[in-house]
């Protein structure tokens, strides 16, 4: 069996050849990614500041938006990676062959999700630059450490539904619709765009359940000064259960819908 | 000499939209160390998804079937370990925007686990045999169809694997770098003691490169032995070709009509199939010149692609395995 760690960064030295070969594309996504930053501030603009220092005990919408959408960028690769590089295979036929080689297909796609990760950090960094220029009176070194360490374990968790709807790939080859469905859900439920505390009770059951929730809110903890939704200990503890929970479902759930894509051959799905 | 590849009573059912399919109906056959292997048959007959059972991508029905010793089914991963593949239509099945080099220096050291100075040295050497060493540098993307085959093939069996298997490796290859391949695919199997199993459709593949071959229709196995068995035990005697890539339908009947007569096709030249080719040369010959036909007619010997023709076009002609 091969060893994770480098079948993580070797997909990090593919996926880098492959971005720097598409340089227009590689230009406009960090373009993008600038102007979402930029574009945030004037979407702020109709926010009601005192709502929100009722509700988090900051008045920074700003960078309270800005750091959900930070989120985005890493929710959108942790969700959509695996699913996309399965299809990718599909499509051209390597899958075959990618799926006649021994090694754990629950890391293969868990270390491309994270070569994919890593490799949004270099659009994520002039978002929460952004962010982080906004709160100069509340950050410091080691509540953006605290901060960007909690984001870690959050995308960590990410990536387990990522590999469990990689794996629904191999069964059902189009899953975009299950995808932007629970896309959509997760930036409803978990405070991306409107302060947690806000939802009604029955969607913050839900949004209690999803990783992003606890990662986000401890993020502006540490960064903006928020008040957490939870006790911070609590939600650190929450947040690893889940990382673990979410990695067997994944691991399992990988493994079932392989032996079931195997059934009628992974060419003809 | 131990047995490679074993496959016993393999049965294959695909369920689809509520009809099931049946690819294959009970195929046994073994395949010896260091072989050449090739599967025939007609499209659809169950060939890839042999080789997709074998290849541990697909999983068997009912029945049983080993490679290196190792159950297809439960020992999966040590079955990847021993074996190349390169499947059908893959020659798109690399990154395009990655150099040759860097498509197989990323397939043979992360997924197949060779260390990067042997994964270096292998592409080299294998490049060079295929003379391909002067395209490494290029992007997969601006290959021709048959340059990325060719990569394709040798992405397969770039980790050395024990058994090879191939999924008609020659389709888009042109005949000069198809024969090079073969020749080089033979050598180097004959050297590492690689069993090498392949599907084609190309006799000539078959015939010059095969030590047995299998053939298969309609998910059965009909035939297990070498290509000149296989020739030999078509009960078609002799074949007269004419140098013609079509006749009139008149003359087409009257040699039809010939005591003896089998079957008339065009492969490219007219081929008639008869027990006795030298008892109706003359007929023959009467007949063209009644309808001033000229062309050369000669006697030949039945060739694969008659055997296979002939056995594949409603199995007038009896192969047994």
């Amino acid at each position: 069996m091969l060893k994770p760690f480098k079948l993580f960064y070797m997909a990090v030295w593919r996926n880098f050849l492959t971005l720097t070969r598409y340089k227009a594309n590689f230009f406009f996504s960090i373009l993008t990614s600038a102007l979402f930053g930029l574009g945030s501030l004037i979407f702020a603009l109709a926010l009601d500041a005192s709502l929100l220092e009722r509700t988090v005990g900051s008045t920074n919408y700003v960078a309270f938006f800005i750091f959900g959408v930070c989120f985005q960028s890493w929710q959108g690769t942790a969700l959509w990676g695996a699913s996309s590089m399965f299809q990718n295979e599909l499509g051209s036929g390597q899958i075959d062959y990618t799926f006649s080689c021994p090694f754990s297909r629950y890391w293969y796609i868990v270390s491309n999700i994270a070569a994919s990760a890593l490799q949004d950090t270099i659009f994520f960094v002039p978002m929460f630059s952004v962010g982080l220029s906004l709160t100069q009176s509340t950050v410091t070194p080691l509540g953006v450490a605290l901060g960007l360490a909690a984001t870690a374990v959050s995308v960590a968790s990410l990536a387990q539904l990522g590999a469990i709807f990689g794996a629904l790939t191999l069964r059902y080859r189009q899953v975009t619709a299950i995808f932007g469905f629970f896309n959509f859900a997760f930036q409803l439920l978990t405070g991306m765009f409107v302060p947690f505390q806000l939802l009604p009770m029955p969607l913050r059951i839900i949004g209690y359940g999803l990783p992003m929730t606890f990662g986000m809110d401890l993020l502006r903890h540490y960064v903006m000064g928020t008040n957490p939704i939870l006790p911070v200990g609590f939600e650190w503890a929450l947040l690893f259960t889940q990382l673990m929970i979410l990695a067997v479902i994944a691991k399992l759930t990988v493994l079932y819908l392989e032996r079931v894509a195997k059934e009628q051959g992974l060419h003809y799905i | 000499m131990a047995e490679s590849v074993l496959c016993d009573r393999i049965l294959k059912v695909y369920n689809g939209r509520g009809k099931k399919v049946q690819a294959l109906d009970g195929v046994s056959l073994a395949v010896r160390e260091g072989e050449f292997f090739g599967l025939l048959g007609p499209n659809g007959a169950g060939k890839t998804t042999l080789v997709r059972i074998l290849a541990t991508l697909l999983k068997t029905t009912e029945g049983y079937a080993e490679v290196g010793g190792y159950d297809v089914d439960k020992q999966e991963n040590e079955v990847r370990n021993i074996i190349g593949y390169a499947g059908q239509d893959s020659e798109r099945s690399a990154y395009f925007r990655l150099t040759v080099n860097e498509n197989l220096l990323y397939f043979a050291h992360t997924l197949r686990d060779v260390p990067l100075k042997t994964a270096r040295e292998r592409i080299e050497e294998i490049a060079s045999a295929v003379g391909f060493a002067d395209r490494l540098d290029r992007h997969f993307i601006t290959l021709s169809g048959g340059e990325k085959q060719l990569v394709i093939v040798m992405r397969a069996i770039l980790h050395n694997p024990k058994v090879c298997f191939l999924d008609e490796p020659s389709k888009s290859l042109d005949p000069v770098t198809a024969r090079q391949v073969r020749d080089f695919l033979k050598e180097y199997a004959r050297e590492n003691g690689m069993t090498l199993v392949l599907t084609t459709h190309n006799m000539i593949e078959a015939e010059e490169v095969c030590d047995r071959i299998a053939f298969i229709n309609h998910g059965r196995l009909r035939f297990l032995g070498t290509t000149k068995e296989f020739k030999r035990r078509v009960t078609v005697k002799e074949v007269i070709e004419i140098g013609m890539n079509k006749l009139n339908s008149n003359v087409e009947s009257s040699l039809r009509e010939l005591p003896g007569v089998s079957d008339l096709a065009y492969r490219p030249n007219a081929r008639l199939y008869c027990d006795d080719a030298f008892d109706i040369l003359p007929e023959v010959i009467d007949i063209m010149r009644h309808s001033s036909v000229k062309a050369s007619v000669r006697m030949v010997e039945p060739s694969l692609e008659d055997a296979f023709a002939l056995f594949v076009n409603g199995e007038k002609v009896m192969v047994n395995a």
